[in-house]
């Protein structure tokens, strides 16, 4: 089992691994994204209240949420490397921070988008808003940090640490803010057992969730892929691989 | 037991003995933090309604730059002279000097600066009940400041981009502190109780005392390396 | 590519002894492999010098035996337990003066002993004065090292072995800035550490003399 384990999380194999698996999640993405965007533009009845422009939370809401389990997914792997001194955590976690960051950024865009027909303004601080902003700039904090170092192992454990306090710090942001502003609306899709939404617009808005997952998942193989490389450059695998792709061409 | 507080008690009284070699340097937050809540009025206009609702914000917000500033020279020398070297080599637990140096470094800057807010605040005539809020959230708060601070400090000492990448980071680590500092202010002034706040703040506080010397520590070595 | 030395494995085991042993280090810094497979054994009384060009890994060599870098492979133990698993018991027997002194510039020499002993967590073993004496500072006790020069700062940063007592002594360079009466005051320390069983690796650029001690070499980098 832990020879399995060992086998996993070395460079090579998971590199191998990672060219066999991006494939298949990118089609999964692709079939997935198609669904989710017909049912949700097209399938699903229009908002009696916000009409079409309702739509938007089909990307909205999944890249918010996305961006929040991103930063988690990147804390974890981050610690995960710090303590066990795995190469392939560190890899993950660095990969993880720009498409966290996008995400961030797509929920904070998309949120403002869909604010100027409902609330008549490009920004107002609503707290949802104002905690995925303040999340955008801890992923900020995290890549430039990342970039302040020369060695990657450095890097790597520095800012693990910075994804480790900022993880701690994430519910007592979000509560903070939450408190501090009355303007937001109630919760709609958390309460599983008796959803506020329609069950024609939660659908999609599942899958939708499920199409960011694997595009997620797709896009860390592939920037993986590329780290690894960088960081395995001394080891006869890599050069092996660069010089087979050399003769190819 | 005794020797670990012996340890404590050597950096700690090493810290104030540096800091009253360079005694001009003690006051520059100080002169800084006077400076930036002049620049208000300025900003704002002299209004005096207006001026005395946003006085606590505008002091908090100064104390927080200044905390911040002040805070990125607490390991800067340790840094660059191998004195953080061997404090990581020493035989004590490299948590417990930190924690020291910390605390150090509040006496020597913390302190201070509640005293001049809190002047500060009184000449611009902040009703009582909000000098007492404010004095309680700056007394709970900027320990935190430091301590959640040195985490992001022992992290960038030494690099190129030390100072601004420093503030890059831990101003939104900063924000709840601020957000429930200045909920409990506006609650004085309304005259509602704030306990609600100052019991968040002193959570806070509690939690940053017991993890935030262990990862300042753990960033210190890392950076060594 | 790499020159080993190891130390006579004949010598007769003692349970009282100190023993490091290092095995199959590697070094890697920015993607360039400083050194690989490094591998020596000492015991009480050895002095082992590093050697190599600049930026041959000198300085990182050290730092990982010092614990304040970590190796990318390879085992040290100390005592026979990895020193991973013993690290404060380790750092206690363990002096390090790298290229930084460690010393503070505002304090006098006095107050920096002070520090380094109570840092240390062992009591003096002679008064701080004689410490003070032994490095050729008598007279200068009140004045603060920004205003000594950088030889006599490192006289102070080297008092630290004397007034610890530390088993294993690590020395990235020390005889930098010392004058030639500095240095014999080192070599004389060094060579009373090694007659009372301590162990010492050191890198320097200088020829030295040690009395009574054969010192061993390792070279790190190319040939």
């Amino acid at each position: 089992m832990l020879k399995q384990f060992h086998q996993l999380v070395s460079p090579k194999y998971f590199y191998n691994l990672a060219v066999l698996l991006t494939p298949w999640f990118a089609w999964l993405t692709i079939l997935l994204m198609i669904a989710g965007l017909y049912g949700g533009l097209v399938f699903a009845p229009a908002d009696y209240q916000q009409g079409e422009s309702f739509r938007i939370i089909y990307v909205h809401v999944p890249s918010a949420w996305m961006s929040l389990f991103i930063y988690v997914v990147m804390a974890v792997a981050g610690g995960v490397g710090l303590i066990w001194h795995i190469k392939i955590a560190d890899v993950v976690a660095k990969s993880c921070a720009p498409i966290g960051a996008s995400f961030t950024f797509l929920a904070l865009a998309t949120g403002s988008l869909w604010g100027k027909p409902m609330w008549g303004t490009w920004w107002v601080w609503d707290a949802r808003l104002t905690s995925e902003l303040i999340l955008l700039f801890l992923y900020l904090g995290y890549m430039a940090l990342q970039s302040a170092f020369d060695d990657r192992r450095v890097a790597a454990r520095a800012s693990a640490i910075l994804a480790l306090v900022g993880l701690v710090n994430i519910p007592i942001i979000h509560y903070s803010v939450e408190w501090w502003s009355t303007l937001h609306q109630g919760a709609t899709v958390s309460k599983m057992d008796a959803p506020s939404i329609h069950i024609d617009m939660l659908i999609p808005l599942l899958i939708m969730a499920l199409a960011f997952k694997a595009y997620f998942v797709t896009i860390v193989l592939l920037r993986s892929r590329t780290e690894i490389l960088e960081y395995e450059c001394n080891s006869s695998w890599v050069s092996k691989l660069l010089n087979k792709v050399e003769s190819r061409t | 037991m005794t020797s670990y507080w012996n340890a404590f008690r050597v950096i700690f009284l090493r810290d104030i003995i540096l800091a009253s070699r360079y005694r001009a340097e003690l006051a520059n937050p100080l002169i800084f933090f006077i400076m930036v809540i002049v620049l208000f009025p300025f900003a704002f206009g002299s209004d005096p309604d207006l001026l005395r609702r946003v006085t606590a914000g505008m002091i908090w917000i100064t104390a927080l730059l200044a905390s911040s500033l002040s805070l990125e020279g607490i390991f800067r020398s340790d840094y660059a002279d191998g004195s953080a070297e061997q404090m990581v080599l020493s035989g004590y637990p490299l948590t417990l000097l930190v924690a020291a140096k910390i605390a150090a470094h509040w006496c020597l800057t913390g302190l201070p600066l509640i005293i001049i807010a809190m002047l500060t605040a009184y000449l611009l005539s902040l009703p009582t009940q909000a000098l007492q809020a404010l004095f309680l959230t700056l007394f709970l708060g900027t320990p935190v400041l430091s301590l959640i601070g040195a985490i992001a400090v022992a992290l960038t000492v030494g690099l190129r981009s030390g100072g601004m990448l420093l503030s890059l980071i831990i101003l939104p680590l900063y924000m709840p502190i601020l957000i429930f500092s200045m909920l409990a202010v506006e609650n004085a002034m309304a005259d509602i109780p704030f306990d609600a706040e100052l019991y968040f703040l002193s959570g806070m506080l509690v939690l940053s005392v017991t993890l935030a010397p262990i990862a300042t520590a753990y960033s210190l070595r890392i950076r060594m390396s | 590519m790499m020159e080993r030395q190891t130390a006579q494995d004949d010598h007769t085991e003692d349970a009282g002894l100190s023993q490091l042993e290092v095995s199959g280090l590697e070094c890697i810094r920015q993607d360039i492999i400083l050194f690989q497979d490094i591998s020596f054994k000492l015991q009480s009384g050895d002095l082992l010098q590093v050697d190599g060009l600049n930026g041959s890994g000198k300085s990182s060599l050290l730092r990982i035996l010092a614990g304040l870098m970590q190796q990318n492979a390879g085992k040290i133990s100390w005592q026979r337990k990895e020193i991973s698993t013993c690290r404060y018991e380790y750092q206690q027997e363990l002096s390090y003066i790298g290229h930084l002194n460690g010393v503070k510039d505002a304090l006098t020499a006095l107050e920096n002993l002070r520090v380094m002993v109570a840092l240390a967590g062992s009591k003096p073993e002679f008064p701080l004065s004689k410490a003070l004496d032994q490095i050729e500072l008598v007279g200068m006790e009140s004045i603060p090292l920004s205003r000594m020069s950088a030889g006599q700062k490192r006289r102070v940063a080297l008092a630290r072995l004397f007034i610890t007592k530390a088993a294993i002594w690590l020395l990235d360079e020390p005889f930098t800035s010392l004058d030639a009466s500095g240095k014999l005051v080192i070599e004389r320390l060094i060579a009373e550490h090694c007659a009372c069983g301590g162990i010492i690796i050191f890198s320097t650029h200088q020829p030295m003399e040690i009395k009574d001690c054969s010192i061993m070499h390792i070279h790190l980098g190319k040939k």
